[in-house]
């Protein structure tokens, strides 16, 4: 009887291939692997043949989904090569880590709080020896970095007897030498390294002779050289809590594979790995032309002698650098030099595609799911959406079934904060049954996907139960009207009936006509564009019903004792109101707003911008006459006002909220005199202070708007028509230039002869 | 003392040169003097065994002097490429130095170099009263580079006319240079390649075809990263020049050469030391090699009209002189720079006179 065991590096492809060797030497007739013996069930499905690692392992506690573990695994990872070997050899295969039902447990148990017994407390500086082993031997050895260290020691090493061992010792030596600590993290330790060595236990109580134990390096000595008596780790094991919990295959990527996503086991290549996984021979030819053909897409010349080039050049580095084999670092600046002319710029897409690499796995779909991810995978095979991590845009046309069920899928999960889909920019002025959506599945969105489990069993159950839930929580009107609009773009008729009364009983309650006005445009647009989106935009009536009356009556105050600031902000805020209303096309709302209108406009106190803003709407609805919007100019201008104030109320009048148009000044004489006597009106000083926004007003004009003014404003008089001379016409050319004008005009050519 | 203004760099350095070669056991690549890793300690600096020092020649990225010297191991040509004053003919310089002990196989690209400055010419008294021969023959650096298995030099590669620099295709693929005129050619000995250097700054330069482009592996070198390697670059370059020129003047203290090379990098950067404010950037370079040559003119000047000293109205004239290249827009930027940045920075008060009072 005996325990073989294996310290690894997880995600290592020379470790892999090692312990491949290894374990075809030594024949086991039972593996155990570091891992939670949740998922022991789920080992089958690793040789299934729709399993395509990248993929990880998922536990989470069915009642609080957010809580979640993952076991991360690609192709080169020895813990995925050794399964592998033992479902193919027949021979079991469990995990034998803590199982996280405990872990999770003690997550909440005052266990995790008490300290640890210390002899010693270790000095500033040393605490990494625990995180980063590797760091501390590759240092012993001379080398700064424990990656590259381990990597050429271990990983690009070809030959691999006794590494085993020799791993082994290094590691019993470091845990020897290092100083324990006292965290949380460190107490775990402790009774995952029980649970570990009960499992193996058990394992030699069943029977097996020849038991190998693959596990991170970490774990190794602890693991070889267990105590006689079982008793300390029984009793450290025995009444720890327990919760329930389900396990389940996800799909991983590279990108998440990395340390730099945040996973603590992580590498920092990937794709280098399973180029080296692959030809462990000729890893450095095969990366050298996939950078070339990646260079070749991006426009390099990239030939095949260049090749040639980065290869050797690869070579005689590691030679200069006293390296047996070429690591990443040489093959990088290889390309760089001979590839990439020099830049750095395109080794950023190397690094990403060659280095970390885009690619992501795939499960069988017999692994079994959450229900909210098997409605999902549902609709996507429905909808016909592949899942990819890849950018994709799509243009979707509303008014067809399929596209529409695709919009809602979406923005239901958005609503569920799964942002699969995007929505795109040109969604509005392409028209509004068109939608555009940038869609890209990320793995932690699976992810996602189960800690979001617990709002409903499908997709639009629970889109709905969030975003009621959310709308409770709510308190500010705009966002809840950006809600509102989610919930009806997602086609929820159930959510939106709540979302829409606490909509209404929001805005009844209140106070700030501003929030309010900003409200108003947005749903106008839901409104008036509902029936496009055949949702039902009835309740939503009912809310602006209730807006508007407002607004009108809570404007005139909040336009008072505004700043020119404010009195900008309040400008804007007429202009899109005015808008939604006449979008609104209810004839109650256009009259109540119109009257509300009048009555600010002759509000004594209004910032002049605003005033002036309000008569040109006046004029522009045809509510008044001519007239009397001269004579509201006139008295707006009149010399007596504080020309600052004149200015803004031109300014509020010839522009409004938006881009102006000169062409009612040059058009009706009345309006031009007025202005036109204003200006010269001005005291040099006065006409000097308001010159910048008279500046900014009419430069907001076409310039061939401005340069009419100019002429007309030299002529000192309004010109209507230019002026025509007949000095020297040839009466014999006239009939057919009548002729071709009479045809053009579609009049009877015969009547203008005979006249 | 020699009485030459600037000895080559095998001269200069053939103490160290020699040492390393008697320390240096590692395989040679055929015609060299020194192995590769000898060489990358003879440009970056270290010590060898015996306790020899040797001086850095290089401050800057290890990796990238690997590099050069591993693309000189192969058979590729090296391109130096880097705006004005990064080192690229200081590191050709040195790197011919110590691997073949002679880096006097030089060609001066400019926008009249000729065919006959990478190929060889012919002495025309000869050739008229002999014909063609190899007697009349004048040939080219490159040329007895090639025959000598010795590094060869191209300064400027890019202000070459095209046609011209296209002649070094042959040598650089077929490593030979046919003679027609003679009927023979001559085939280049173990150990010959080319360092070329060029500046990505210019416009109006010739750049390369793409032909001649893959013959080259190229290698940018970077304006130093920190103020710290930058500061450390001008004071042993200014300790080096001012032996050179034989300055009477003590050597400038590191705070004067830390405010030189602080204003150079804001200047460049457009933005202060302490990233809080930006500035804009005047049109020149302002390299290193400009900061090391204001500190030199400063001390000069300190030697000769003041106390010995290097004192900031030494450098202001010098200063002015670097940074404003346009004399209308760089003013505008260098005053802006002295009244927001020099004039309310702590202790830099006799700087900003000293400035105030040049520009005027």
């Amino acid at each position: 009887m005996s325990v073989h065991v294996f310290g690894i590096r997880h995600h290592g492809p020379g470790s892999a291939r090692s312990l491949r060797q290894a374990l075809a030497s030594l024949a086991p007739d039972i593996l155990l692997v570091e891992g939670p013996p949740e998922g022991d069930g789920l080992l089958p499905l690793v040789t299934s043949p729709q399993m395509q690692p990248p993929v990880a392992l998922l536990i989470y506690r069915p009642d609080q989904p957010a809580q979640t573990a993952v076991y991360p695994f690609a192709l080169f990872s020895p813990e995925w090569q050794a399964i592998t070997y033992a479902l193919q050899q027949g021979i079991p295969v469990q995990f034998m880590d803590l199982p996280q039902a405990q872990v999770m447990a003690l997550a909440e148990s005052p266990a995790l709080a008490e300290p640890l017994a210390l002899e010693e407390t270790p000095p500033d500086g040393e605490t990494a020896v625990v995180q980063d082993p590797l760091r501390w031997l590759a240092e012993a050895a001379g080398d700064s970095d424990g990656e590259t260290w381990w990597e050429r020691m271990v990983e690009q090493r070809q030959h691999s007897d006794d590494l085993f061992t020799a791993i082994l010792e290094a590691m019993t030596a470091l845990r020897q030498s290092a100083i324990p600590l006292d965290s949380p993290w460190q107490r775990q330790e402790q009774w995952r390294e029980a649970a570990m060595r009960q499992t193996i236990r058990a394992a030699q109580r069943a029977g097996y002779g020849r038991i190998a134990v693959v596990c991170g390096a970490w774990h190794a000595p602890v693991l070889a050289d267990m105590p006689a008596s079982a008793q300390a780790d029984r009793d450290l094991l025995k009444g720890l809590a327990k919760v329930k919990v389900a396990a389940t295959w996800i799909p991983w990527s590279y990108s998440r594979l990395t340390a730099a996503s945040g996973y603590g086991a992580g590498v920092t290549s990937p794709r280098w790995y399973e180029h080296l996984w692959h030809h462990p021979q000729e890893a450095v030819y095969h990366w050298c032309v996939a950078a070339a053909h990646l260079l070749r897409g991006e426009g390099f010349v990239a030939s095949t002698a260049q090749v040639i080039d980065t290869a050797r050049l690869t070579h005689t580095l590691s030679a200069v650098r006293h390296l047996p084999t070429p690591g990443l670092r040489e093959l990088l600046d290889a390309v760089q030099t001979t590839l990439a002319a020099g830049q750095s710029a395109p080794m950023l897409l190397v690094q990403r595609q060659l280095i970390v690499g885009n690619a992501m796995g795939a499960v069988p779909p017999e692994a079994p799911t959450v229900p909210l991810q098997q409605d999902l995978t549902a609709w996507q095979k429905r909808l016909r959406l592949p899942v990819t991590e890849t950018a994709k845009s799509y243009d979707l046309d509303l008014r067809q079934p399929n596209d529409l069920a695709r919009s809602h899928l979406w923005h239901r999960l958005r609503l569920l904060d799964i942002p699969w889909g995007q929505p795109g920019q040109a969604g509005r002025a392409k028209g509004t049954f068109h939608e555009v959506w940038r869609v890209q599945w990320q793995p932690e969105l699976a992810v996602r996907v189960v800690e979001t489990a617990v709002w409903g069993n499908t997709v639009a159950e629970a889109a709905a139960a969030r975003a009621v839930d959310l709308a409770q929580k709510t308190t500010e009107l705009p966002a809840l009207t950006g809600l509102a609009q989610q919930v009806l773009l997602a086609d929820l008729p159930a959510a939106a009936a709540a979302v829409v009364a606490r909509l209404e009983s929001l805005a009844a309650l209140t106070r700030d006509t501003a929030v309010l006005m900003d409200t108003l445009p947005e749903l106008a647009h839901i409104l008036r564009y509902g029936n496009v989106r055949q949702t039902d935009a009835d309740m939503v009536a009912q809310v602006v019903d209730g807006i508007v009356p407002r607004i009108c009556i809570g404007l005139p105050g909040a336009c008072l004792s505004l700043n020119d600031e404010a009195a900008g902000a309040m400008n804007g805020r007429l202009g899109r109101v005015a808008e939604a209303i006449h979008l609104l096309q209810k004839n109650a709302h256009l009259t109540a707003w119109q009257e509300t209108i009048r009555k600010l406009a002759a509000q004594a106190g209004l910032p002049g911008l605003l005033a002036g803003h309000c008569c040109r709407m006046l004029f522009d609805a045809g509510v008044e006459e001519r007239t009397e919007t001269a004579r509201r100019m006139s008295f707006a201008l009149s010399p007596a006002n504080e020309p600052a104030q004149a200015a803004a109320w031109l300014d509020g009048f010839l522009r409004g909220s938006g881009r102006g148009s000169g062409v009612l000044l040059l058009h009706d004489a009345a309006l031009w005199q007025i202005v036109d006597q204003w200006l010269g009106s001005l005291a040099a000083t006065a006409f000097q202070a308001q010159l910048p926004l008279l500046r900014r007003t009419f430069a907001s004009f076409p310039a061939a708007e401005r340069r009419q003014m100019g002429e007309q404003a030299r002529r000192g008089r309004p010109q209507t028509a230019t002026m025509f001379a007949p000095d020297h016409v040839d009466m014999t050319h006239v009939p057919l230039a009548l002729a071709v004008a009479a045809q053009l005009l579609g009049l009877e050519a015969q009547g203008v002869t005979d006249g | 003392m020699s009485t030459i203004l600037r000895e080559h760099a095998e001269t200069q350095f053939a103490d160290e040169l020699s040492a390393l070669a008697q320390a240096d056991e590692r395989p040679r690549p055929p015609n060299w003097r020194l192995s590769p890793q000898t060489v990358a300690l003879y440009l970056l600096g270290g010590t060898l065994p015996d306790g020899t020092a040797i001086s850095p020649k290089y401050i800057g990225s290890r990796r990238l002097i690997e590099i050069a010297i591993a693309t000189l191991a192969t058979e590729r040509a090296l391109l130096l490429l880097g705006v004005p004053g990064t080192a690229k003919s200081w590191v050709s310089e040195h790197l011919a130095a110590a691997i073949s002990g002679d880096s006097t196989r030089l060609v001066q690209g400019t926008a009249g170099t000729p065919e006959e400055a990478i190929r060889y010419g012919w002495n025309y008294a000869r050739l008229l009263a002999e014909g063609p021969t190899p007697a009349a023959l004048v040939p080219s650096p490159i040329m007895r580079a090639m025959q000598q298995g010795t590094i060869a030099r191209i300064e400027e590669l890019t202000r070459i006319p095209a046609d011209v620099q296209d002649s070094l295709i042959t040598v650089l693929s077929e490593k030979s240079l046919p003679i027609p005129e003679l009927g023979q050619e001559v085939q280049a000995v173990k150990g010959f390649n080319v360092i070329a250097t060029a500046n990505d700054r210019d416009r109006g330069v010739n750049e390369l075809s793409s032909a001649l482009k893959r013959r080259f592996n190229t290698v940018i070198l970077p304006l130093p990263d920190t103020a710290d390697a930058e500061v450390e670059i001008v004071r042993l370059r200014v300790a080096a020049l001012g032996q050179v020129l034989e300055l009477p003047a003590e050597p400038p203290a590191l705070a004067e050469i830390r405010r030189i090379v602080t204003i150079f990098r804001e200047l460049r950067g457009g933005v202060t030391a302490d990233g809080k404010s930006k500035i804009k950037s005047p049109s020149g370079t302002l390299s290193t090699a400009e900061a090391i040559s204001v500190v030199v003119g400063g001390l000069s000047l300190a030697a000769h009209y003041g106390d010995g000293v290097l004192r900031s109205h030494d450098m202001a004239a010098g200063l002015l002189g670097a940074v404003v290249k346009d004399p209308v827009q760089d003013r505008l930027v260098w005053q802006e720079y002295l009244e927001t940045v020099v004039k309310e920075r702590d202790g830099w008060k006799d700087l900003y006179r000293a400035c105030r009072e040049v520009t005027g």
